[in-house]
């Protein structure tokens, strides 16, 4: 009997508490719990979150990270970790595109092969790359061709990233000039090839069997390409493709194969599926087209390895998820990059675009590298208000405030935009 | 399970009540929604040369019920798992990918017409801009 009363009155209360907790603003998202999870996929309209919608999940040698796929592997970095110019190891993206990806690399075994048209093919161990060769050191930023493609309208299919597939890191290894020269090569080359350790299970021809990219001898890009056994200090770590993984600076990430075992010199361009079919874009200055202009069969597409990574920037503090308060000065933080050439200038308008301030810009890295931004903001409106930011590079590119549409769903650089709410501090 | 919510209502309610402040919302607590995630163990080296990280993780998004659903779930998932097909933003025509899969990946070597014919329903019963729930 007793039982029954409390029962009713606390279901009251219940509803009284519900009440409570609903009426607070919400949590920080770099809190352990969200006081709402946000849904569990968008569209058909643009995700407007600043990360893809997945959830976290944790992997080897990794931080808790965003889940984009489970097998093959993709995980998304979460927003908090861009708040430093480097980004951790142990918080950097991992994209695959097949799923057997290696468990376990014995280095008494595993050897670097150059083969093809060299002068004397070579096989290299984990040792010989270390001792051999002149270690070379750059920062340099990785982005995935597809980072932000749910931001795409209408909508492309493909991983539906949010902005975290990219990062910056301190990369050292052996050029991969010096492995070619060591190698010889022959007249006649062309490109150069790069297999990894990953393989699908689909047929060998095609791409669900093999991952493999190519780059044109005659590309400038192959003088600073590196072959990098250490990330920020660090041996790789293994989904970020120890023992070795290439670094192509200023491209995105499609060439920057991990696990790299394979270097071949071709004499006919490169026809497999990923060079050829997959990483295309159209062939306009910014690799824009129109749904209506695709489906006409009118666009021409070159491999997305023509273009270097537009310029872009990115808001990370504030977040939205908290409220900044009337009076008190608001750190607008964040990091900008361009595949062009060194960041020169980032603005900040806190009035949605209208009106534009410079930035302090952060320590300079190097042109390949996150640079960090920092402006001061001190709100007097209590309510909502639009942040917005812009990056310039050396080369005069600066981000447009529109977005690209192509069917791949690359080259996202539109400025971006941060909500937030001012408090009254009365 | 009921039991527990009794006694969160209980602790919210303390909360609320006994805040000294006008204003002031104090002391609420709620069952956590989410699991808790071990540390991993200090690695254990393999033998003198070899570099391993053990097994991966499958963390496999659950799919719609419906009609099909074991078809997609044991033919879909022979390249990748089914999260790549939860992962899409709601397609309006499955049509384009289930090709590429069959023809251009070359899933046709693993997938007869007449299940791909039944997959292909499935996914527009459940994952178009209209169909899609979760
Ligand atoms: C023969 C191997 C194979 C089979 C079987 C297969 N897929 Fe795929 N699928 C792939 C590969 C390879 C990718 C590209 C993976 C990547 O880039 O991460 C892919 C990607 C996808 C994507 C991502 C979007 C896109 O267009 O790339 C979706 C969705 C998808 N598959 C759905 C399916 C469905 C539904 C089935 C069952 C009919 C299926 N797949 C069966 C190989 C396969």
């Amino acid at each position: 009997m007793k039982g029954k009363v409390d029962r009713r009155k606390l279901l009251k209360l219940l509803g009284a508490g519900g009440f409570l907790l609903a009426s607070r603003p919400a949590l920080a998202q770099t809190s352990a719990q969200a006081e709402e999870a946000l849904p569990s996929f968008t569209g058909p309209q643009a995700n407007p979150y600043w990360n893809g919608v997945h959830p976290y999940a944790v992997y080897p040698q990794k931080l808790p990270l965003l889940r984009m796929t489970d097998r093959p592997v993709q995980l998304e970095t979460p927003r908090h970790y861009f708040r430093t110019p480097f980004t951790p190891n142990e918080a950097f993206y991992v994209r695959y595109h097949l799923d057997e990806i290696p468990n376990e690399i014995d280095l008494s075994q595993w050897r670097l092969k150059l083969e093809g048209n060299f002068e004397r093919p070579v096989e290299l161990s984990f040792e010989d790359l270390i001792r051999k060769f002149k270690p070379v050191s750059i920062a340099a930023v990785n982005q995935c061709s597809g980072n932000s493609r749910s931001r795409f309208q209408p909508r492309v299919s493909g991983g539906q990233w949010g902005n975290g597939a990219m990062g910056n890191a301190l990369w050292t290894g052996v050029r991969l000039k010096d492995l070619l020269d060591y190698a010889g090569v022959k007249p006649g080359t062309v490109q150069i090839q790069f297999e990894g350790l990953d393989r699908g299970k689909g047929p060998e021809n095609l791409g669900s069997g093999r991952f493999i990219k190519s780059l044109d001898l005659d590309d400038p890009v192959i003088e600073e390409t590196i072959l990098a056994y250490l990330m920020n200090g660090e041996p790789l770590p293994m989904l970020n493709g120890f023992p070795v993984r290439l670094v192509v600076p200023g491209k995105f990430a499609t060439y920057w194969l991990k696990h790299v075992t394979w270097i071949r010199a071709l004499t006919e361009p490169d026809k497999n599926f990923w060079m050829a079919t997959a990483y295309k874009v159209p062939d306009t200055p910014n690799g824009s087209t129109t749904p209506e202009a695709f489906a006409s069969g009118q666009v021409k597409t070159v491999p997305i390895g023509h273009f270097n990574m537009p310029v872009r920037s990115f808001i990370i503090d504030p977040d939205g998820s908290y409220p900044l308060v009337a009076g008190l000065p608001a750190k607008i933080r964040g990091i900008a990059f361009s595949g062009h050439g060194k960041v020169v200038k980032v603005e900040v308008s806190t009035d949605n675009g209208q009106t534009w301030r410079p930035a302090l810009l952060g320590p300079d890295y190097g042109k390949y590298s996150f640079r960090t931004f920092e402006y001061t903001w001190r709100p007097t409106e209590p309510g909502k208000h639009v942040l917005a930011v812009r990056a310039t590079d050396e080369k005069g590119n600066v981000q447009p405030d529109s977005g690209v549409w192509n069917p791949g769903g690359y080259l996202w650089n539109k400025i971006e935009r941060q909500e937030v709410v001012v408090l009254a501090a009365k | 399970m009921k039991k527990r919510w009794l006694i969160v209502a209980g602790l919210t309610l303390l909360g609320g009540v006994l805040a000294e402040v006008p204003g002031v919302v104090a002391g609420n607590w709620a069952q956590g929604p989410l699991g808790l995630i071990l540390q991993p163990a200090p690695a254990t080296p393999g033998g003198g040369t070899v570099y391993k990280v053990g097994a991966y993780p499958l963390y496999t998004a659950e799919l719609a019920d419906g009609e099909g659903k074991e078809l997609v779930m044991s033919y879909c998932s022979i390249c990748h798992s089914v999260t790549y097909i939860t992962m899409q933003p709601p397609l309006a025509n499955w049509k384009p990918t289930m090709d590429k899969m069959l023809k251009t990946y070359g899933g046709e070597k693993f997938i007869p017409p007449d299940v791909a014919e039944k997959i292909l329903a499935y996914l527009q019963a459940h994952y178009t801009p209209e169909t899609r729930k979760e």
